[in-house]
């Protein structure tokens, strides 16, 4: 959601995705076992070092690039992606973590849930909603979009875009750390682990349809039925290379995604 | 009294320079238009003006500020407004919201409400179509929402390059009379023109562009 906000909005690829997933999870982790801090109020730390961090990262590696072709923003995101890798690895290694937090479980039929996860999704539900009504019915979401469909027109109607693209580039590093800080609660971690969810992330987009924020939650849905659905047919390893192969299909068959984004 | 004036000013593009010194003032209160040929830089200079490209050399004066360095939504947020070549609408974003949008600048904000009920009264047909993607709507519905925007955009001076271009005579007559009430309100307007004879028309001043001096 985060990526595909930041691609909606300023047309870059953000390589460093990944490695924020990966912070949001070592910031649950030092907020739980460190501070003591429940996983889902740290969300709300999380989220506001995502933001700063986000505009950060847009004002240092981003904003020189915006215009540039897509390799320069590629290659300057994924700059930032081995800083935020190196200095993890020297902070954390790059052996595993885990948050040691249950909310139970719940037993439907055979198969039973995770109490973790099932808040997961209804957090990322609730996300998804929230962002979608910050973009169409709060005055700073209206500028994003704005900003989005045509920047020139934005400055000339008083629109200071810099400080609009920075703040999409917040969000979406916000919600990655979000999403980082979730999937923390019911799965271990390392500073590396973020590169798979990265690699999701992007069939997500394509899914979803890059650039649409519904398409993208329905896009990962999609994508979460698929995941369960399949090991009960083949081997699990089998996963990835159906989920990328729809991925490539999709691409050539309809490249605005499966809901339809803009452009 | 002059509202604005630009003088000597230089630009282009990258390396290649299109306005070799052009000089305007705009008189308040008044309807100035600009006419010339094809590709001699009219909108080249208007874009200088608001900063979307910066000028070599010159200077640009609004209200007796030097503002030649000042970015597009600075200008805004004064009162100098472009309705650009294109119309540049937010193609994707409804006909309220452009409006809206047009509204951004710091003064245009809390007079939201008046100027949008000023912009419907003066283009009923925006009124019925509000919740129309701006990008579905016909060219001339377009370009009425592009004026449309930059009125609401609250302006002391309105910069309009090709209002006419591509409508029927009619609307043109129709939107150069709803100019004529906006410079009745105060409001100082330059208009470039490709359709000479009617821009003069309604017109208190007159220059003409040609081979990027003037
Ligand atoms: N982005 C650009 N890059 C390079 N050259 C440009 C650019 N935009 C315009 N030009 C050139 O600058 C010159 C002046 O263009 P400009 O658009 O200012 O003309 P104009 O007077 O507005 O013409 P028209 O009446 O056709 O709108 C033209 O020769 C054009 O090719
Ligand atoms: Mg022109």
């Amino acid at each position: 959601m985060g990526l595909t906000l930041i691609w909606g909005v300023m047309n870059v690829i953000n390589l460093s995705h990944g490695p924020i997933i990966a912070l949001g999870m070592f910031g649950s982790y030092l907020a739980f076992i460190k501070l003591g801090i429940n996983p889902y109020l740290a969300l709300f730390l999380i989220a506001a070092a995502g933001l700063l961090l986000g505009i950060v990262i847009y004002m240092v590696a981003v904003h020189r690039v915006i215009n540039a072709p897509h390799l320069s923003s590629l290659l300057a995101t994924f700059s930032v992606n081995m800083i935020i890798i190196g200095l993890g690895t020297a902070a954390f290694t790059t052996s595993p973590y885990n948050v040691d937090f249950s909310m139970g479980q719940i037993q439907i039929g055979s198969t039973s849930l995770l109490g973790t996860r099932l808040i997961a999704a209804l957090v990322a539900m609730l996300v998804t909603g929230s962002l979608y009504i910050f973009l169409y019915r709060t005055r700073p979401g209206k500028y994003i979009r704005a900003v989005a469909n045509n920047r020139a027109a934005a400055e000339l109607m008083g629109i200071p875009s810099t400080q609009i693209l920075a703040l999409s580039f917040g969000l979406g590093t916000m919600l990655a750390a979000i999403a980082g800080g979730l999937i923390a609660t019911f799965f271990p971690f390392s500073i590396l682990s973020g590169g798979g969810y990265e690699l999701k992330s992007f069939v997500i987009g394509v899914l979803g349809g890059l650039g649409n924020p519904v398409g993208a939650l329905a896009g990962g849905l999609l994508l979460g039925v698929l995941e369960s659905i399949i090991p009960a047919f083949m081997e699990a390893s089998w996963v990835p290379v159906i989920e990328f192969g729809l991925f490539i299909v999709i691409l050539l068959v309809k490249p605005s995604g499966l809901f339809g984004a803009k452009k | 009294m002059n509202i604005l004036e630009i003088k000597d000013v230089v630009s282009g593009y990258g390396e290649v320079q299109i306005l070799w010194g052009s000089t305007l003032n705009l008189q308040v209160g008044k309807v100035t238009c600009l006419v010339g040929g094809n590709g001699v830089g009219k909108t080249t200079l208007l874009r200088t003006t608001m900063g979307l490209i910066r000028p070599w050399q010159g200077s640009i004066h609004f209200e007796g500020q030097d503002v030649s360095r000042l970015p597009p939504y600075t200008k805004a947020d004064l009162g100098l407004v472009l309705v650009p070549e294109g119309r540049q609408l937010f193609t994707d974003m409804s006909v309220v919201e452009n409006l809206e949008m047009g509204a951004s600048n710091i003064r245009a904000r809390s007079k939201m409400k008046q100027n949008i009920e000023r912009v419907y009264e003066m283009f009923p047909r925006l009124k019925e179509r509000t919740g129309q993607k701006a990008g579905t709507m016909s060219g001339g519905e377009q370009q009425m929402l592009a004026v449309a925007r930059g009125i609401m955009a609250d302006p002391k001076v309105l910069m309009i390059d090709e209002l006419s271009l591509g409508l029927a005579p009619v609307l043109v007559l129709a939107l150069f009379e709803s100019l004529r009430k906006l410079r009745d309100l105060g409001i100082t307007i330059l208009l470039v023109e490709q359709n000479v004879q009617m821009a003069l028309a309604i017109s208190d001043y007159g220059y003409v562009l040609s081979e990027g001096t003037n």
